[in-house]
């Protein structure tokens, strides 16, 4: 697999058959190298959550590979996917889903024992980790005694507590402000350029691009070239040119919307939203 | 959990104490049902048998085919005597002269066991005599507690087998939730009752042991039924208990379909409650054997904390219930209690069967979807 910490081939992901088949995930090929943070958007319905899914080793693909750490996920036993989780994958997800019985501490150290480690070395492993992302202080605290923030911030602890190579955000800021959502894309840019681990962000966040070293638009269960992508000015969506009936000209210059309804927006408004420039 | 790993079960059981606590509360207060009606059941035989167990006898004889007091009547001539005491191995004997009747004192009665015996030895008398002294002619010797619930005392007159006795003494230990029981001279019962005996006790002599003194005596007297003391004990037991038997399963499994509904109930509102949480830890990598694991954990430490509660409940029970009412005894014994907890991992066995299928069968990808 040339070195590639996820190598995916034609995969797909089909729901349903005949005339009421849904086509998630379309022939899909991607290579995510070690240390590389890759960013994936695209409108809702898009297939991003089908396509993490099964880099997640939770959702079968109708055909193709996805090959994890050297491991095809898409082949592997069922019976094998929980350990394969366990060992080779960190998760983050955008409600943080922190156990709320178990302090920041023991959450990270669950998600120690999973990946086989236990007792004082779990426990060291995980107050490591939580001093890492800036929580000792925070280490007996529940999940309700927690700002979103910090929240998200024992979820990544979590996610790097089996050492994993690859990591999957979904919208890990999307419950975050400003502040706290930078603070974690800057986290989880560290851990990948420091550790080596590629990471994988599903989002709708804009903010997320800074840190990202390619930015892959999903629509219809197959990446687009975001250059041909453009930036609908009321919404601030990502949005596709080529083919978009919902695009408007204004002194010289094409504007591209996600709906009729932002164009007619704009058009009706225009000195409102230039402020952006069309991408 | 195994050591050295997070105790999710239990963190999960005690992450809200109140429903915790309600929950084996629950558990425990239907155990206790259990606990006591076995401790009163336990306790009655325990008093049933108290004349038999502290006899000094080694052997008893009685007519043919004829192995208990309960429910049974025995008659044997008063040869009878004679010929055990004639068998080798034998130190002592005792006739007993034993009936079923009535203790009565103005409107009160009480059923009773009625025994005449001898009180110049005093062998087959009350084991202890705590107040007054044996009876002489035309007097009787009756249980304290039954002389309480009479409303009479030393000195006072009681009517048995229709003929007037004065209360010579108090014996304890003698009365049950069914009967008492009282006695008179030996001569006193004959003159009522005629000169057969119900049983023959014997005491073996050093260095014959009980088993071998009944072999002797039942082959010496083939007309007659002979048991240790011990045996005697069991046999009286088994049929209080037949008779009692089904009403005590009846109960038994009433408190402890209480405790299944309750912890049931309970782990599966609290397993549902967890389950995107389950969810997320299957997707962070837990199979689900370790899931189901720690529900049946759950279940595990509700009904271990709940059987704990309910002993000591049913001892303070047992205490309050034995101060208020001397003729009923609560014997929570330690066999009653290992019954009762295997019977109740039993039920938590089963009441976490539902929660069970529910954990087993969450998708990880719950973990992904939003609440």
């Amino acid at each position: 697999m040339d070195g590639s910490a996820i190598s995916v081939r034609q995969l797909t992901k089909t729901f349903g058959e005949g005339d009421v088949a849904v086509h998630a995930v379309r022939a899909l090929d991607l290579d995510i190298a070690a240390g590389e943070v890759v960013l994936i958007m695209g409108p809702s319905g898009s297939g991003k959550t089908t396509l993490l899914l099964m880099l997640g080793a939770m959702l079968r693909p109708t055909s193709g590979s996805v090959v994890v750490d050297g491991v095809d996920l898409a082949d592997a036993p069922e019976r094998r996917l929980p350990a394969l989780r366990a060992r080779h994958l960190g998760f983050i997800f955008q409600d943080f889903n922190l156990l709320s019985a178990l302090s920041s501490l023991e959450n990270v150290e669950l998600a120690c024992n999973l990946a086989g480690r236990t007792g004082r070395a779990a426990r060291q492993r995980a107050t490591e980790l939580l001093e890492r992302v800036g929580l000792v202080d925070r280490l007996h605290f529940h999940p309700d005694q927690l700002s979103g923030g910090e929240k998200q911030r024992v979820a990544i602890a979590r996610a790097l507590a089996n050492n994993p190579r690859v990591i999957l955000a979904d919208e890990p800021t999307a419950n975050l402000d400003s502040g706290h959502g930078r603070e974690i894309a800057r986290l989880l840019r560290q851990f990948a350029i420091e550790d080596g681990r590629s990471v994988v962000m599903v989002s709708h966040d804009e903010r997320l691009k800074e840190v990202a070293d390619r930015v892959l638009w999903l629509e219809d269960g197959a990446f687009r070239e975001l250059a041909a992508m453009g930036t609908d000015p009321v919404c601030g969506m990502a949005v596709e040119q080529q083919g978009n009936g919902a695009h408007y000209q204004l002194d010289g210059t094409t504007w591209w919307f996600c709906s009729p309804a932002c164009r007619d927006d704009f058009a009706a408004h225009p000195d409102k939203y230039q402020i952006r420039e069309p991408a | 959990m195994m050591t050295g790993r997070v105790p999710l079960a239990r963190k999960n059981l005690f992450q809200d104490r109140r429903r915790a606590a309600l929950s084996i509360a629950g558990v425990g207060f239907a155990l206790v049902l259990v606990l006591v009606l076995d401790g009163v059941f336990a306790g009655a035989m325990h008093q049933v048998t108290a004349y038999m167990r502290t006899s000094p006898a080694d052997v008893f004889v009685a007519q043919k085919d004829v192995r208990t007091m309960h429910m049974s009547q025995s008659a044997m001539p008063a040869e009878t005597v004679d010929a055990v005491r004639n068998v080798d191995g034998v130190a002592w004997v005792e006739g007993l002269r034993y009936t079923t009747a009535a203790v009565e004192a103005g409107d009160d009665r009480l059923l009773t066991y009625v025994f005449g015996y001898d009180t110049a030895t005093g062998r087959a008398g009350p084991k202890r005599i705590a107040e007054g002294r044996a009876p002489a002619a035309g007097e009787i010797v009756v249980d304290t507690t039954a002389a309480e619930e009479l409303g009479v005392g030393i000195g006072e007159t009681v009517s048995v087998l229709g003929q007037s006795f004065r209360i010579s003494g108090l014996s304890t230990n003698g009365t049950n939730m069914v009967n008492t029981t009282v006695f008179v001279r030996t001569e006193d019962f004959a003159n009522m009752r005629g000169t057969s005996y119900a049983y023959v006790l014997a005491g073996a002599e050093p260095g014959v042991s009980a088993d071998e003194l009944a072999r002797r005596v039942a082959s010496a007297l083939p007309e007659t039924t002979v048991q240790t003391r011990p045996e005697f004990v069991r046999q009286e037991a088994r049929i209080v208990r037949d008779m009692a038997a089904d009403v005590m399963a009846i109960m038994s499994v009433i408190g402890f379909l209480i405790a299944l509904a309750v912890v049931g109930l309970t782990l599966f509102t609290a397993t549902l409650g967890k389950l995107r949480e389950y969810g997320v830890v299957k997707a962070l990598g837990a199979g689900s054997g370790r899931l189901a694991a720690t529900v049946a954990a759950q279940a595990a430490w509700s009904v271990a904390l709940g059987l704990v509660l309910a002993v000591v409940l049913s001892v303070v029970v047992g205490a309050a219930i034995g101060a208020l009412t001397p003729n009923v005894e609560v014997l929570v014994k330690p066999g009653s209690v290992f019954r009762t907890g295997v019977g109740a991992l039993a039920i938590g066995g089963i009441a976490a069967l539902l929660p069970l299928r529910r954990v087993v069968r969450v998708d990880p990808a719950t973990a992904f979807r939003r609440p």
